[in-house]
């Protein structure tokens, strides 16, 4: 005979199971990205929220911390398009290649680094965050994002720019 | 070539919040996930198990033995569980020997009349002090019983309550088409060849075919599974292997009569 039960659990339970654990990980992913405590507070309740959405399914997924830490990446990324959005009505963003970069070689300050992120637009910020906090490769980012690669390709082109520019003005700024 | 923006990198680490948010954030989970949050539907779900019993050729011994391995305390002379939020019961088995249940249904004689068309067997309904109630049995032969439906089962178990069902069937095509005329239950693919699960019904219940007799395996939910199989061992009856599944440990035992059952720890 079988040693295994043939109906499926409720995945509620491995959701409550799973809460203690994954709950500073979800929580500490969102506020390094979105360094607001509120704004982390929320965002985490929408992760939590959308599991249960989730166990609810036919087919529900295996619940596990790096799925919920997904999914916080996906409501972070909704989050800034809402902000996106709001800041510029529904605009669709320029699928025109962006000017070739010049070379730019040198050691940035992690602290100025951040505080330049948090001054760029939503989308700006958003293809950084996940490019280069999360360190996604770019095909990961353009899914994250739903783009293609070509145009997230051009997008993290311009937010680099963006950056830069931010960055070197703020450092003369402080000179 | 390197890109400065390296330098950005942020692994992952994580961050306690403010246990007040800690605190309402789980208690909005346990309501989504526990409370009546999710059943939207005002519709009642028909056949959902309101009764349970165990039947035994020896009910004294079986009642020593539930209580030793899961705890159940016994109203004497009624063989009823005490304290649990299910109602569970033992029963003097000459006739049957088996996990037994009792379906809730809002019209006693339509459902009646379904279970015969979909090739059943059901006695005219009867009223006992709990309400009218009628003995069946399924395509399959599996004796069952219907009672008036009451309140809904709780959407999760407590240790010594049924946490899920599992019928093992002859043929599951027959049975799922048996129980989806009775009930009207829809089935949704389960993770085993041949393996189903009941849409909505608490307690969460499934179906696996390819049997060679018709029987209900309860799996009794345990807050120490080692525990509770050596509680088995020490009693006479089967101790199966734990084993490791996605929603937690199990093992499959049997009492010291030979009935099986299913141990769960979530």
């Amino acid at each position: 005979m079988e040693q295994r039960p043939r109906v499926r659990p409720d995945p509620g339970f491995a959701l409550l199971d799973l809460y203690e654990q994954a709950l500073p990980q979800v929580y500490g992913y969102l506020l390094a990205r979105c360094r607001e405590q509120a704004l982390a507070e929320d965002l985490t309740a929408e992760v939590f929220l959308a599991a249960v959405d989730a166990c609810r399914r036919e087919r529900p997924p295996e619940l596990t911390t790096g799925w919920l830490v997904t999914v916080a990446r996906n409501k972070l990324v909704d989050h800034w398009r809402r902000l996106e959005r709001e800041a510029r009505g529904l605009r669709v963003i320029s699928a025109e290649p962006a000017e070739p970069e010049d070379p730019w070689d040198r050691r940035l300050d992690a602290m100025l680094a951040r505080e330049v992120l948090d001054e760029l637009g939503a989308h700006h910020r958003a293809a950084l965050t996940l490019r280069y906090l999360d360190g996604l490769p770019v095909p990961e980012v353009a899914h994250n994002l739903g783009r293609t690669v070509h145009a997230t390709e051009a997008l993290l082109v311009r937010a680099r720019t963006a950056f830069r520019a931010a960055y070197q003005n703020r450092e003369e700024g402080t000179r | 070539m390197t890109d400065p923006l390296d330098a950005l990198r942020e692994p992952l680490v994580p961050v306690d919040p403010d246990p007040r948010f800690a605190a309402r954030l789980r208690a909005l989970l346990e309501q989504a996930l526990l409370g009546g949050a999710m059943s939207t539907t005002t519709d009642s779900v028909q056949g959902e198990v309101g009764y349970a019993s165990v039947w035994t050729p020896e009910v004294e011994r079986a009642e020593a033995f539930y209580g030793a391995v899961l705890g159940w305390r016994v109203q004497s002379g009624h063989h009823q569980v005490l304290g649990l939020r299910q109602h569970l019961g033992l029963a003097d088995g000459q006739s049957y020997h088996g996990t037994f249940l009792s379906h809730g249904v809002t019209d006693l004689a339509d459902t009646v009349r379904r279970i015969r068309e979909a090739g059943g067997t059901a006695e005219e309904p009867t009223r006992q002090s709990y309400g009218l109630s009628a003995l069946c049995a399924d395509s399959e032969g599996l004796p069952f019983a219907l009672h008036e439906i009451g309140p809904r089962p709780a959407a999760d178990s407590q240790p010594g309550e049924i946490a899920y069902l599992t019928y093992e069937v002859v043929d599951s095509v027959r049975a799922r088409a048996f129980y989806s005329a009775v009930f009207g239950w829809t089935f949704s693919p389960g993770r085993h060849e041949d393996g189903w699960g009941v849409d909505q019904v608490r307690p969460m219940t499934g179906m696996h075919g390819g049997h060679d007799q018709p029987r209900v395996v309860p799996m009794y939910h345990v807050a120490d599974i080692a525990e509770a199989v050596a509680a088995v061992d020490r009693a006479g009856g089967t101790a199966g292997e734990v084993s490791r599944q996605p929603y937690g440990l199990s093992a499959l035992c049997a009492d010291d009569q030979g009935t099986p059952f299913y141990l769960g720890q979530f």
